[in-house]
């Protein structure tokens, strides 16, 4: 067998030769990927390679590597377990995180997304050196902003392409920072995104009255009024069926679960067309009882209580069967030991019951509460954020929380595809749900780990 | 409580009432919003209702409290009370944008509400002279002394679950009823004749027309080769083999019927594994995008699937070191992968656009399974960790006595006894990436590779009055799978989730 090094160094020695041997992979491999994409477009391919072939060359540099690492350090070998949860973990949750944080200071957005604007084409005339000539007057046909300086644009002959930096203008022909290496036939301006700091910021904090507050008291009171909801009518269902001389209680709790037992995605989207005001179901039952009809998803308030209601009935389940599991493990010899010291049984519910169940349930609130707070798909499914309110940003109407205005921000028209601001309202998002995690654990104490360091 | 607390309580209740009168002027809130209604009303009522409760409850209560218990008093009143009025006013609010007209062509009973009171006090008081009789009838014929109160009280328990159950499924049966109505339309003005009131305002489902022409929509141009017939035959007939083998087992009990039915099952899985793979988009023929609803659910299936596989290859040596392994940096490792979980993966779900579409994966199943598989891996490793520890340590050191390295410890006799717990965290990712949309509807664009929830999500946005037929027999049968893997699995998927849930 072997031996670690002790201690700290041990841990910093493995983190080093792992950290070491991804990096140095992932370099090799994206220098293979560029000298295979070489290729490709040499052989025909204009596209280049797709860009996940990266994966598979960073991967094939990192087996024999980790190999021999593991030849020459042999305690290395227990990380190994650890490396695809780590491998995973940082490229497909860390990185992103990284990347929002970068992004969040950027103006990515629709149309400045990195990409060349092919509507931008313009032929290529003449080239000597690093001068082209274009066809037409580059400051209309490149959509430059009054000049082309600085702009960059990216050229393209069969099977070549290569992006290159505009230093200097004159009338139709452009000066680019270095020589392209072949006949360019079409010139295109890249949409370039740029960093701009805190503006990201500085908007979301100017127009706060028109989207930030009111969105944000909203989420707090549509998550922290689910959990109550949910909460107490679980705990009540719970109690009641816990009572072991209720006939038939096994196929209550059977019966019951159903909204939890069937895929939420499509329940909310079933419930769209219940609360429609002419012809749902919800308003035919209120009929009935001399209800008038409840324009249930089209006025802003009555949207809000659609949306409570609706997340009640999918989360109730699911707090049912948490009370009954939390119960079924107070043994009963307390019960009896109280019935012997002549308690009734609301003193037995009062001061038995309850303080048991405070313990478990602390933590499934708190966990009930961070789910909700981003809960995506109850907002967007049901209302899609909507009905309209005035003095609002379009993103942000009378039922939008902060998950759902920072998606229609960056992904749907009317946010104009602004994937930086939604980037920077996503990171404001990260730093509410942070917080409310870490008060979990502190109260949950889920870090403990008994008989260990 | 003495003169001064008392002042003092009222001086604090005065400057809260003012705080939040200045707040609301100030915010400009309009007239006849809710809240300001409830501070021109409810909080005038308030006050009043709290000099004279306060009043009142010192009166009676003169000498019999200590300080906190006062102070408690008026708390809990001042919350009541204040709860009160919101609610009132909320109310208000809310009823007054109610349009005081029925629905055009709908049955409407004025005060209707009065006649269901009036039943339910009848079924109550029906209910009390049946147990008051059972348990005098029980008591002169027994001999013994019971009170009525429990079982009258086992009666209301029922009486209320079962109101409980009609309206928890109420939107469950009009989705099933609507997926059976061949008119397709959920703006139906057409009048229903019957003799039943609840079906003439088409509460309860009228059985006149039922017909399959919804479904047959769903699979209308759907073009099945043979031998996928011959596959899913087989799978059906494994699956029957495996429920009759466990009925069989529980009721004889005998390991080799138990080592069947394992085999049974995932003869059943791998069979359904071939043909989700190998069901193409070149299958489905039919016109419209409805017709493609069955791939979707093998999309659906697909990337659920998979995902819930590469969960468990992720997380189980990962949770296995963590479990068995004592090398320095475990315990921070195990820290940091708990604290990355608090990031939820959809947050940052601009960079994995902006990475995903860097690395051309935007649009594909791949794309997708790598966006979730970051999700699972904290958790699961977590839960599998303790799973390990659970299975003590005697069986490994016995196979490192016979000269077995770690690796083989792990994969011969670890692994094995996993089963339970893969099957969990394989359910877990499963149900829980079948439902997400969030994810799904930034990276698959294209109508071949929609999942159920995007494709019912094209009904709804779309001219959703003339496709809520279809809309309604594709979420019956989009739901099914995840509805029978729930019952199915129901006891320890239930108890696993609730404990995660302790945990997590």
């Amino acid at each position: 067998m072997y031996r670690h090094p002790a201690g700290l160094r041990g841990f910093l020695t493995a983190i080093a030769l792992l950290g070491g041997a991804l990096v140095s992979s992932f370099l090799l491999g994206a220098a293979a990927f560029v000298a295979l994409e070489r290729v490709a477009v040499a052989v025909g391919r204009s596209g280049g390679l797709p860009g996940w072939w990266i994966l598979i060359t960073t991967t094939l540099f990192l087996l024999p590597l980790l190999f021999f690492l593991a030849r020459t350090f042999p305690f290395l070998s227990d990380w190994y377990y650890l490396l695809p949860a780590i491998v995973f973990l940082l490229v497909f949750t860390v990185y992103p995180i990284i990347l929002t944080v970068y992004l969040a200071f950027t103006d990515y957005s629709g149309a400045r997304n990195g990409l060349p604007d092919r509507a931008t084409e313009t032929a290529v005339t003449a080239i000597s050196g690093r001068r082209i000539t274009l066809a037409a007057d580059p400051r209309q046909s490149l959509g430059c902003n009054k000049t082309c300086l600085g702009e960059k644009v990216e050229l393209v002959a069969d099977g070549k392409r290569a992006r290159f930096t505009v230093t200097a203008q004159q009338g139709r022909t452009l000066e680019l920072d270095r020589a392209p290496g072949f006949e360019p036939r079409y010139a295109y301006r890249v949409n370039v995104f740029h960093y701009i700091g805190l503006r990201n910021f500085a908007y979301i904090f100017k127009n706060a009255a028109r989207a930030l507050w009111p969105v944000f008291v909203w989420n707090v009171v549509f998550a922290s009024f689910t959990v109550a909801a949910t909460a107490l009518l679980g705990l009540f269902l719970g109690v009641l069926l816990n009572n072991k001389d209720l006939k038939l209680r096994n196929l209550y709790r059977t019966l019951l679960i159903i909204s939890w037992a069937l895929p939420g995605v499509i329940t909310i989207q079933m419930w769209v067309a219940l609360l429609n005001k002419q012809f749902g179901a919800i308003n035919r039952l209120l009929g009935l009882l001399g209800v008038y009809p409840i324009p249930w998803l089209l006025d802003p308030l009555w949207a809000k209580v659609s949306v409570l209601l609706v997340n009640l009935w999918l989360g109730f389940p699911y707090m049912m069967t948490a009370t009954l599991g939390a119960l079924s493990t107070i043994p009963d010899e307390l019960y009896e030991a109280a019935k012997v010291d002549g308690a009734t049984s609301l003193d037995a519910f009062q001061f038995i019951t309850l303080p048991l169940l405070r313990a478990a349930f602390v933590p499934i609130l708190l966990a009930s509460f961070a789910f909700n707070f981003n809960n995506f798909n109850v907002i967007y499914l049901l209302t899609g954020g909507g009905p309209a309110t005035e003095g609002r940003l379009s993103t942000a109407q009378a039922t939008d929380i902060l998950i759902s205005w920072a998606y229609k921000t960056a992904f749907r028209a009317e946010g104009q595809s602004a994937y930086g601001l939604g980037a920077a309202i996503s990171l404001v998002i990260f730093v509410l749900t942070v917080g409310i995690s870490l008060v979990n654990f502190r109260v949950s104490g889920a870090l403990r780990e008994e008989g260990r360091r | 409580m003495s003169r001064r607390a008392w002042g003092a309580a009222f001086g604090l209740l005065l400057a809260y009432l003012a705080a939040q009168w200045v707040f609301f002027a100030a915010r400009g809130l309009r007239p006849g919003s809710f809240l300001v209604f409830g501070l021109e009303r409810g909080d005038w009522g308030l006050v009043l209702g709290f000099l004279l409760s306060a009043g009142l409850l010192g009166v009676l209560l003169r000498g019999r409290l200590d300080g906190t218990d006062a102070w408690r008093l008026v708390f809990w009143t001042a919350a009541v009370l204040e709860m009160g009025a919101y609610t009132w006013g909320l109310g208000a609010e809310l009823a007054g944008r109610v349009e005081p007209r029925p629905a055009f062509g709908a049955v409407f009973v004025p005060g209707g509400w009065r006649y269901v009171l009036a039943g339910y006090a009848a079924a109550v008081l029906a209910l009390f002279v049946y147990s008051w009789a059972v348990i005098k009838v029980g008591n002169r014929l027994s001999g013994r002394r019971r009170p009525v109160g429990p079982l009258f009280g086992q009666a209301l328990t029922h009486l209320f679950l079962w109101t409980l159950v009609v309206l928890v499924y109420y939107p469950v049966l009009q989705v099933v009823s609507a997926s059976f109505d061949p008119r397709n339309n959920l703006f139906s003005f057409r009048r229903v004749h019957s003799a039943w009131l609840l079906v003439r305002a088409k509460v309860l489902p009228s059985f006149a027309n039922v017909s399959w022409d919804n479904y047959a929509k769903l699979v209308n141009g759907v073009v099945i080769y043979p031998w996928q017939w011959a596959l899913l035959a087989l799978a059906l007939a494994l699956l029957l083999a495996a429920l009759g083998l466990a009925a069989a087992a529980r009721r004889r009990g005998g390991e080799a019927l138990g080592v069947w039915r394992g085999r049974a099952l995932f003869g059943f899985a791998a069979a359904l594994f071939v043909l989700v793979v190998f069901l193409g988009p070149a299958q489905f023929t039919g016109i419209g995008t409805e017709s493609k609803f069955l791939l979707w659910v093998r999309n659906t299936l697909l990337v659920s699937g998979s995902s819930g596989l590469l969960a468990i290859a992720l997380t189980a040596t990962a949770g296995y070191a963590f479990a068995r392994f004592d090398f320095p940096g475990r315990y921070p490792t195990l820290l940091t992968f708990i604290f990355v979980q608090m990031f939820p993966g959809f947050l940052a779900l601009v960079a994995i656009y902006y990475l995903l579409s860097w690395l051309d994966l935007l649009n594909t199943f791949t794309g997708l399974l790598l966006a979730y598989s970051g999700g699972i891996i904290s958790f699961g490793s977590w839960v599998y960790k303790g799973y390990v520890e659970s299975l003590g340590r005697s069986l490994e050191e016995a196979a490192y006595i016979d000269g077995a390295t770690r690796w083989q410890a792990f994969t011969r006799i670890v692994l094995p006894l996993s089963a339970p717990m893969f099957v969990f965290i394989f359910l877990l990712q499963f149900v829980g990436t079948y439902s997400e949309f969030i994810m799904a509807n930034l990276v698959l664009t294209g109508v071949d590779k929609w999942t159920v929830g995007l494709g019912l999500y094209s009904f709804t946005t779309g001219q959703f009055s003339t496709k809520w037929g279809l809309f309604a027999a594709a979420s019956v049968l989009g739901s099914l799978p995840i509805l029978l893997i729930f019952y199915g699995f129901q006891q320890y998927f239930v108890s696993g989730y609730t404990a995660g849930a302790l945990k997590e």
